[in-house]
């Protein structure tokens, strides 16, 4: 019997339980092959919808299920101490959990996403909101309905953190609800920016900074946030800027899972080396690695992971039945990009093929929430 | 000018970033540059000259050092460290 343990049920690690799931039901069913997903938690939480949480879009309640109503009924799921993985050991093919009990494996997917660390910034926790955390994403939509007006800054700490996109999307989601609660000439909003722009795609970036100019919303970059001052709500850049403001949305620095770091096997930021096409763990060949956890230079988004998915169950597959072909991953990656509260536009690229997104309009921002409400019924359980 | 890596410098991490990234290569690079300790190097590998040329002025603007420059067929490499 060939063993598949999934580490992590988040988006990445339920899709792709899933897919492999439809790719071999029979061998499932007959018992010669196993799929268990470990996550510490029994809930599954839709991140990208805390995004449109504080801008009274999207209902928080709609964002969380659990996560075995999502996972295919031949999938197996562990959770609370038995599903908390504490050692990942590729050495000898197996994981611990909570429990005290080791799990062999004969492929193992580490699925365990990407986490905020606020405190690498001295006071970006107590002054910054952050839609990036689900009870901040709530702070914020309070926050939102009581503000009046005065100075908003948007800062992103580091690179990369997950959905590139979303801070664009932010600054003109909220430069949209002003405009319609007649609070914009009272609001001056200032983007700020590690890197020279607002985006790291050339592309993207002279697109969408038109429409930042086109809206009159300030850009600071390169900005390096070195520390936040809570009381007299100041940020600070390496650079040496220091910008006051009434109200700080903001993406706290992002780190790999605490498991990878206690296991040894990631980065100093614990991101697992991953080969960028065949998404194996390097130097572990039956090791992959899904979604956020990677260190690959893409986009950490659920649609990268819903890509990535067919590569990773279609050669677990195959590998199980010792037929078929290997397929590589492309690079693909698929961002809609909220403009305001009734319009989006998107980017669409792989390695190779850089994006340009087209003119905004309601029906991308249409698409967007569509992609939203589909999520739990068919991206997750990998219909498609 | 080309200074000679130093035998006890150890590449941390090699970047390809011949691929689109959402954060661009200066992103990607900003973010492991910082994480390097005395002694460690970068090494970035870029598709072509104009994002070699960017990410030499961002590095030297930045106060990073290049210790070599490289062609590796099609490609540029570039190794850097604080
Ligand atoms: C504000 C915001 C907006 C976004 N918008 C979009 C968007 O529009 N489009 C898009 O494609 N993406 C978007 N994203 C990104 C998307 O949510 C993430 O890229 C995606 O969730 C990554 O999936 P993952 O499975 O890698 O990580 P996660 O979904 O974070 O899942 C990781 C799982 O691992 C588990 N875990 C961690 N450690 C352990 C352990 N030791 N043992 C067991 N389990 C463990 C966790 O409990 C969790 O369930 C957005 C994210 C945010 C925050």
């Amino acid at each position: 019997m060939k063993r598949v343990i999934v580490v992590g049920g988040g988006i990445a690690g339920t899709i792709v339980a899933n897919r492999i799931a439809r790719t071999i039901p029979e061998e499932l069913e007959k018992g010669e092959a196993e799929v268990v997903v470990l996550d510490k938690s029994d809930k599954h939480v839709y991140q990208p919808g805390q995004l449109l949480v504080p801008f009274n879009v999207q209902d928080p309640v709609e964002l969380v299920r659990n996560e075995r109503d999502i996972l295919d009924h031949r999938v197996r799921f562990l959770h609370g101490q038995k599903g908390e993985v504490t050692k990942i050991d590729p050495a000898n093919h197996t994981v611990v959990t909570a429990d005290g009990v080791s799990h062999t494996y004969d492929y193992l997917i580490i699925a365990t996403g990407s986490h905020l660390r606020w405190e690498e910034v001295p006071g970006y926790k107590d002054a910054v909101y952050s839609p990036w955390d689900f009870d901040s994403a709530l702070k914020l939509r309070e926050a939102l309905d009581q503000f009046s007006g005065g100075t908003v800054v948007i800062n992103v700490a580091k690179l990369p953190h997950k959905c590139p996109v979303a801070p664009m999307e932010a600054t003109l989601m909220l430069d949209d609800m002003l405009r319609k609660k007649g609070l914009r000439d009272k609001t001056e909003i200032v983007y700020t920016y590690p890197i020279n722009g607002i985006f790291g795609i050339k592309t993207t970036n002279d697109v969408m900074i038109k429409i930042f100019q086109e809206r009159g919303i300030k850009v600071i970059s390169p900005f390096n946030v070195t520390n936040v001052d809570p009381k007299n709500k100041v940020m600070e850049s390496q650079e040496g800027e220091k910008v006051k403001f009434d109200l700080a949305i903001g993406v706290p620095p992002h780190v790999g899972a605490k498991v990878i770091g206690d296991s040894g096997i990631g980065d100093k930021r614990n991101w697992v080396p991953t080969d960028k096409f065949t998404l194996r763990m390097k130097d572990h060949s039956n090791v992959f690695v899904i979604g956020d956890t990677t260190d690959i230079p893409i986009s950490k988004a659920g649609s990268t992971a819903d890509f990535e998915s067919y590569i990773i169950a279609n050669n677990v597959a195959n590998e199980i039945r010792g037929t078929g072909l290997k397929k590589t991953y492309d690079g693909s990656v698929f961002c809609y990009i909220a403009t305001g509260v009734d319009s989006a536009t998107y980017i669409r690229f792989n390695y190779a093929n850089p994006p340009v997104p087209p003119p905004p309009s309601y029906v991308h921002w249409w698409g967007k929430l569509m992609y939203n409400k589909l999520y739990w019924t068919v991206t997750a359980k990998a219909i498609v | 000018m080309f200074i000679m890596i130093k035998m006890s410098l150890k590449i941390y991490k090699k970047l390809d970033l011949t691929g689109q990234s959402c954060a661009g290569p200066l992103g990607e690079l900003s973010g492991v540059l910082e994480e390097i300790s005395p002694g460690e190097a970068v090494e970035a590998v870029l598709g072509d000259e104009a994002t070699k040329k960017d990410v030499v002025a961002w590095a030297t603007k930045k106060g990073y050092k290049i210790v070599q420059e490289r062609r590796d067929g099609n490609n540029y490499v570039v190794v850097l460290t604080k």
